[in-house]
């Protein structure tokens, strides 16, 4: 246990000490909460439209965050992939799963935090603009997130193991783009139907969201369906994820 | 007990055979110097004996264990400084060096003795608190080598140390390498031939992957009838077609 807390203490500082991961881990989904806040002031209300309504975006936003946190994630496991470091760490009696337990473990901590942020700051602005937003949803949604926590590490795991330090971040963009619109947290996926809805559907991001926003709102009629698929697939992208940095490490050694 | 002993080694991908059939020894203490161009197959040996690399035939031992069926127990007495400077970029230097602690699984006390004693034998004072991204090539060379050396390896390995760096680092350096001298066993690949005349015990010449020549300064100049290291090699070289000279 040694050598994974001090890589994981290593790769924490590591994140933190990157000014990037503040501005976009933390900054950029709260910048995001206000922005859609006032915009939401700005709606008619006749319109009916509540997507960015603040127990509405709560979820959304924490969501958009964590890919955020698959994308410190996964340039922290390239960087180190594409220099000489890993090659220092492979020579000392460091193991597959110790690397995994010291790049998973502090991100999924900051992962949690960056949560926590994110849902006080939602409360703090249901207070301001007046919509109920009750602390236990809150926290219900902080745990029915778990499992996507899982899941956006593992994807950085998986692209920063398999893909260059170049190469990596414009895929976790794409990544990052699919995750925020077929997720529906920009738009009301439910009320547009179709094509689009099923495509949202079969991807997790919309799950993911659905049962961060059930949570919040404390409604729990068919809230399992999402939060099992969020599971299943945090499950085998996280298989993934192991599966390859192994091989990758093995292949690495021959 | 030498410290290292490689029979037949052998590392073939899939085009090109890196190393072939090296055979050698080196005693405990012993700094023994591999010599070869670009290519010579003098880092892909390192990469077998410290465990980084399988070789595809032959057997390779670091202090009686071997590297193939023992890696756990050749990884816990070896150390190695790759040729590109292998640090924690956001790290301060203290805080590289405790990573490596950590990892080994030192006590907060053995941490401790180790880190003072590589500040005293690398003169890190000054910047123990500094990030190893602010650090220049030589600061970061010396803490390279400071986190290899840490772990209290019987068997260091330098894939070439003083790459790129300007003459009083690399002579600083090398004043480092010979403190260590006869403390433990150190091997040290290099191109320059100034550096390993004046560090080793025994200088090991690599082409094309086989092994052209092996024996001191002296036995190498005897065998060769050059006098100094770059004569000797060059001439040890174009007798294996390298180099185009005569």
């Amino acid at each position: 246990m040694n050598k994974v807390s001090a890589f994981s203490s290593r790769n924490f500082k590591e994140i933190i000490r990157d000014p990037l991961s503040y501005i976009f881990c933390l900054g950029f989904p709260l910048v995001m909460l206000l922005v859609m806040t006032i915009i939401n002031d700005s709606i008619p209300p006749q319109t009916g439209m509540t997507i960015f309504r603040i127990d509405n975006l709560a979820g959304g936003i924490a969501v958009f965050g964590l890919t955020f946190v698959m994308l410190f994630t996964c340039l922290n496991v390239a960087k180190d992939r594409s220099g000489a470091f890993l090659v220092r760490l492979y020579a000392t009696p460091m193991r597959s799963g110790d690397f995994i337990l010291g790049y998973v473990l502090p991100t999924s901590l900051l992962a949690v935090l960056q949560i926590l942020i994110t849902l006080a700051a939602s409360f703090i602005v249901s207070l301001i603009v007046d919509v109920e937003l009750n602390p236990l949803g809150l926290l219900l949604a902080l745990l029915s997130l778990l499992p996507t926590i899982v899941m956006m590490i593992a994807c950085g795991l998986l692209f920063g193991t398999v893909f260059s330090e170049k190469a990596a971040p414009g895929l976790c963009s794409i990544v990052i783009s699919l995750a925020s619109f077929l997720g529906g947290v920009w738009f009301d996926a439910d009320g547009l139907g179709g094509v689009m809805l099923k495509i949202c559907e079969v991807l997790p991001f919309y799950h993911a969201v659905k049962a961060a926003r059930m949570a919040t709102a404390l409604d729990f009629g068919g809230y399992l369906p999402h939060l099992l698929i969020t599971l299943v697939y945090s499950a085998v992208v996280t298989i993934a994820a192991v599966i390859v940095f192994k091989s990758k490490m093995k292949a690495d050694l021959q | 007990m030498n410290a290292i002993e490689t029979k037949n080694l052998t590392k073939r991908y899939k085009t090109k055979t890196a190393v072939s059939g090296l055979t050698l020894s080196v005693a405990e203490g012993e700094l023994f110097a591999l010599l070869g161009v670009n290519g010579a197959g003098k880092t892909t040996t390192i990469r077998m004996l410290s465990c980084l690399s399988k070789p595809s035939d032959g057997e390779c031992f670091v202090c009686g264990h071997s590297c193939i069926s023992e890696p756990a127990s050749v990884k816990n007495v070896v150390g190695i400084s790759p040729q590109d400077t292998a640090v924690a970029e956001n790290l301060t230097v203290l805080e590289n060096m405790r990573l490596i602690c950590g990892i080994y699984g030192f006590s907060p006390e053995v941490t401790k003795r180790r880190i003072d004693e590589m500040t005293g034998l690398f003169k890190m004072n000054e910047v123990l608190n500094s990030r190893a991204k602010t650090l220049s090539g030589g600061w970061k060379r010396k803490l390279s080598i400071a986190m290899a050396l840490i772990a209290e390896p019987k068997v260091l390995f330098l894939d070439e140390p003083t790459l790129g760096l300007d003459v009083l680092a690399r002579r600083e350096l090398w004043s480092v390498v010979e403190e260590l001298k006869g403390k433990i066993t150190i091997v040290l690949t290099t191109h320059y031939m100034e550096e390993a005349e004046a560090l080793s015990d025994r200088i090991a010449i690599m082409i094309d992957g086989n092994l052209a020549a092996l024996g001191t300064l002296a036995e190498l100049e005897a065998q060769s009838g050059e006098s100094g290291l770059e004569n000797t090699f060059v001439k040890i070289a174009s007798q294996f077609g390298k180099g185009g000279v005569k």
